[in-house]
């Protein structure tokens, strides 16, 4: 037993180094956890062993762990498998926060998207391991938290949100042909802008209408074709507001006079129509047909009186 | 012998020329003069007034009629007229020999069968009812998909090229060519469709046969009519024509035969009565309603409010049944139509969409809010139907010939899109387009790019949307101005619409104006305190303020509360309407009648309403009869029945038989009606 112990501590400790240095901000301790539940995902190291490492000056002690028996744990595959979720997950966290803004997710991240899913796929998958184990129920549906699961089905929706489907290659290796026209389009004319920026807005705008029409006509086109992903919605939404209120570029008002003309002529036409029906038609009159009342008789007088 | 071949028609058009004489108006040949009476002053109640398309060729002229005091005096239209064209439905069954031969025809397994084919009948006048609403919806969002956007990308192409002017003349056009149609239709085929049918409606159920209101002809022209006013922009909804829609439907399938189509079905020959007919034609509002709004209890209120004099329980179980039923098939036919089958999200033609709760919740201090909107909802409806009033004046006098309605009715398009565009034009309110946008055709116009005029979300849309947006769209999505200048335009131009030779209605528009000021309302509100959490969603405003106001209008009651409420799909909403369609109708009856009240009385239809005159209860009948009494003898010659029938002063649609006629001797017999008397006697003569 003791034997056993030992053999768990130096296990732990050259895990706990490993994990050490594989991560800068890493939470090692249930305790510390508990109290950070804010902090970016954090990667908790697991050992073959049950679920908590301790620290040093922690409450727990080593004995707990041993009082789980062997048919609970984890087993070596599931549990080479829990770490590379790990490790994909936090490469591709790395990616995504540079690409936050402006937003790049979809050109730069894509490969790591399609490791990590990968590797959770497996995980989640139905088929046996080796060694006859199904590491789904193991990792993903043991306790009420279901961390993995969460995790990535945290990303998997910022995934769906982004829409990076659309614009990427279908093996998820990068940005598919349409996008790389767009993104040359849209380089035109951002080097276009850069150009003339010193100078006179009116300038610019002039020279610089063609690439931005040329781009402006390309994202409507894929916006009826719904092949929008966030990158290109986002440096659509960028492009618009440094060409419509920064150099104000906008349409012109146009003339405003032909526009007052024909409606004051609009509007004018009704007041004729009535003025010429007021003057003109002959004003429609009703038949009046008196009822036959009862020969006239005192009270008659009053009820008219009483009426009136 | 009365020259009979002399005579006009005696049918219930009573296209001739008659008056008044001391005597008996019995026409026995002899010419006879017609002193004119000299109209009593200040009488207000029992003048009777009639059309005056007389053939005056048909008049027999003597050298008294000649003078000026033959002629019956002529005074222009106002609204304390009654025409003699109406007649009353017979609510008793004719219980003649005939009758009571065929009630002992008739077996027990007989009447069983005939409960069962009034639910028939229902069930399907709930079915067509809905079909015939999925039929003017689906219409309705395709030609007026096509016009939008034909108008959006001539804007579009015209924004940089310069020249809107062309686009304004092209919205002009489209919307007077469809109105065009719209109008003729109205005018020269069936002018009864004009308007939106429920006044017509409501004398039906309250007994007066209006003629010619449930016909083939008139549902065909109401509902290709409506459909044109709806593509033609007009200011105007289709939730009255709806009603009345199936109301006609009602009496159409209930009857089994068709007069416009002049044929006989043989089928449903015990229900050709008009009691029956009444039931039916209950069941057909209701479902109209129903239809409309996707409110069946609302719908069998509004049957109970505004018609159905005798009521008992399997009537209302029948209506609720055709009222379920046709809400039913529009939602299911209106899914398969959106390719989501069996989904059953729209369950009325106007849809207020879902009000969440949690964003939606008022608190207990905002109900005396709600009630101020009520009352300002009661004054501004007030002075709508004021407007509306002198306006359906000035058009029965002015503007009643056909060709002139037409013309109206295309200048009223016509504004319409110029208000529109020039609203669009001028406004500097641009929104950023978000992702899920419900706006089916954003305009640009001069905005930057990536947003949108947010006046012409208001406007260029049909009017159902725009409520529904204005209920449902985020905070800040309407600035006050565009709100106050939009209210106040499509205030006028709703007013002004209401009354043309169109079929149109005016609930759309009525909770469009509201829901701008009450959305108005909201945004002041949360604006004035600094807590703008306080007072949440500027959508249930406009959700009380579109209530408020159109019971400022209409001014009913509990079917509207119940409406509302099944319409918004949440009961908690219940107390406020309520309060506030109370408030309106109060402030509102203190300066103004409700407009269809209003239209019943320009248009000249004696309507009983429940309780008599205020101070007319100590009346006698004897002073509010006839003198003498036209009746008819036992055996009487043809001509005086002739006379008597012919005579429109004295068209009542029964007679007295009795034994002698001198003064006011005592009725003998009981009433027979004029067709019954007119066999019966005409059989004994010959």
């Amino acid at each position: 037993m003791s034997l056993h112990r030992y053999e768990l501590g130096f296990l732990l400790i050259i895990l706990n180094i490993y994990s050490l240095g594989l991560i800068d901000a890493v939470n090692v301790t249930a305790s510390d956890s508990a109290a950070n539940p804010l902090q970016a995902p954090s990667y908790q190291s697991h050992s073959s062993s049950a679920v908590y490492k301790p620290a040093v000056d922690s409450s727990y002690s080593i004995n707990l762990l041993s009082s789980f028996p062997e048919d609970v744990e984890i087993s070596e595959y599931c549990s080479e498998m829990l770490r590379l979720f790990g490790q994909r997950y936090v490469a591709y966290v790395n990616c995504l926060i540079p690409a936050a803004r402006p937003v790049r997710v979809c050109q730069n991240c894509s490969p790591e998207y399609k490791s990590l899913s990968d590797v959770f796929l497996n995980i989640s998958s139905d088929q046996m391991g080796p060694g006859n184990v199904s590491c789904r129920d193991s990792i993903l549906r043991s306790d009420r938290l279901m961390l993995v699961f969460l995790l990535y089905g945290n990303l998997a929706t910022i995934w769906e949100k982004s829409n990076c489907k659309q614009c990427v290659t279908t093996d998820l290796k990068g940005p598919n042909n349409d996008t790389l026209y767009y993104l040359t389009l849209l380089n035109q004319t951002i080097t276009c802008f850069e150009k003339y920026k010193e100078g006179n807005h009116t300038e610019l705008c002039k020279s610089c209408i063609l690439p931005y029409k040329d781009l402006n006509d390309m994202y409507s086109g894929m916006e009826k074709n719904s092949t929008l992903c966030i990158d290109l919605e986002d440096s659509m939404n960028m492009t618009r507001k440094l060409w419509s209120k920064n150099f104000g570029c906008s349409y012109p008002h146009g003339e405003t006079i032909p526009v007052i003309a024909v409606s004051s002529f609009m509007l004018f036409l009704p007041i004729i129509f009535y003025l010429s029906s007021f003057l003109h038609s002959e004003q429609k009159k009703r038949k009046l047909i008196h009822p036959k009342r009862a020969k006239s008789h005192n009270s008659l007088m009053n009820i008219q009186d009483k009426q009136s | 012998m009365a020259n009979i071949t002399k005579k006009v028609s005696w049918s219930s058009r009573g296209d001739e020329s008659g008056a008044a004489g001391e005597e008996t108006p019995l026409l026995n040949g002899s010419e006879q003069s017609r002193p004119l009476r000299q109209m009593s002053s200040g009488s207000t109640v029992f003048q009777i007034g009639r059309l005056s398309t007389v053939d005056l060729d048909e008049e027999i002229t003597t050298e008294e009629q000649d003078s000026a005091r033959g002629r019956p005096k002529e005074i222009p239209h106002n609204e304390k007229l009654l025409s003699l064209k109406f007649e009353s439905l017979d609510y008793d069954n004719i219980e003649n020999q005939l009758f009571l031969e065929e009630e002992r025809r008739m077996s027990f397994v007989a009447f069983r069968c005939l409960e069962i084919s009034r639910w028939v009948i229902c069930g399907l006048i709930g079915f067509l009812t809905g079909l015939i609403a999925c039929f003017i919806d689906i219409a309705v969002e395709q030609l007026a998909g096509l016009k939008y956007k034909l108008i959006k990308e001539n804007i579009v192409k015209f924004t940089e090229a310069g020249g809107l002017s062309i686009s304004l003349l092209l919205w002009v056009a489209l919307n007077s060519f469809c109105v065009m149609w719209g109008s003729i239709i109205v005018a020269f085929i069936e002018p009864i469709a004009a308007g939106s049918g429920i006044p017509q409606i409501k004398c039906f159920l309250n007994g007066v046969k209006v003629p010619r209101v449930v016909r083939l002809k008139t549902l065909v022209v109401k509902v290709v009519g409506v459909i044109f006013s709806v593509v033609g922009g007009l200011a105007v909804g289709k939730e009255g024509p709806m009603i009345h829609s199936g109301a006609v439907l009602a009496a159409g399938v209930s009857q089994g035969r068709s007069t416009s189509l002049k044929k006989d079905f043989k089928i449903f020959e015990y229900f050709r009565r008009d009691t029956e007919k009444r039931d039916f034609v209950s069941a057909g509002a209701a479902a109209g309603v129903s239809a409309a709004f996707g409110a069946p209890v609302g719908g069998v209120l509004f049957s109970l409010e505004e018609g159905a004099s005798f009521w008992n329980q399997m009537l209302t179980w029948r209506i609720f049944f055709a009222s379920m039923i046709s809400t039913f098939t529009l939602n299911f036919f209106l899914s398969i139509y959106h390719n989501k089958p069996g989904e059953l999200s729209n369950p009325g033609l106007i849809n207020f969409g879902r009000f969440e709760s949690e964003a939606m919740e008022y608190n207990l201090y905002e109900i005396p809010l709600f009630i101020a909107m009520g009352a300002i909802g009661g004054g501004l409806g007030a002075f709508f139907n004021f407007l509306n009033y002198w306006l359906t004046i000035f058009r029965i006098r002015y503007v009643h010939r056909p060709c002139l309605q037409v013309m109206e009715a295309m200048l009223v398009a016509a504004v319409t899109a110029t208000v529109a565009f020039i609203m669009i034009y001028f406004s500097t309110d641009c929104q950023p387009l978000g992702p899920d946008h419900t706006e089916e055709y954003p305009l640009q116009l001069f905005c930057a790019d990536g947003e949108y005029n947010s006046m012409a979300t208001a406007f260029f849309n049909t009017p159902e949307r725009s409520v529904r947006s204005l209920f449902h769209n985020p905070t800040g999505t309407y600035n006050s101005l565009t709100l106050g200048l939009f209210t106040l335009t499509y205030f006028f131009l709703a007013c002004w619409t209401y009354g043309l030779a169109v079929s149109a209605g005016v609930f759309i528009p009525s909770l469009l104006i509201g829901a701008a000021w009450g959305r108005l309302c909201g945004i002041l509100l949360a604006s004035t305190t600094s807590t703008a959490s306080m007072w949440a969603d500027p959508g249930k405003y406009a959700l009380i303020g579109a209530a408020a106001q159109l019971g400022g209008i209409v001014r009913m009651t509990l079917s509207l509360t119940v409406i509302m409420v099944e319409a918004t799909g949440n009961v908690t909403y219940g107390l406020p309407i309520m309060l506030v369609l109370m408030t309106a109708k109060i402030v509102g009856d203190y300066f103004q009648e409700g407009l269809y009240d209003l239209h019943i009385k320009l248009g000249s239809v004696p309507f009983l309403h429940w309780e008599a005159p205020a101070t007319s209860h100590w009346l006698t009948a004897r002073e509010v009869m006839s003198s003498p009494v036209t009746c008819l003898n036992r055996i009487e010659k043809v001509g005086t029945i002739v006379d008597t029938l012919s005579n429109t002063s004295t068209n009542h649609n029964g007679f007295p038989v009795v034994v002698q006629v001198s003064g006011d001797d005592e009725v003998l017999f009981d009433l027979a009606t004029d067709k019954n008397a007119w066999c019966k006697i005409l059989h004994s003569c010959i």
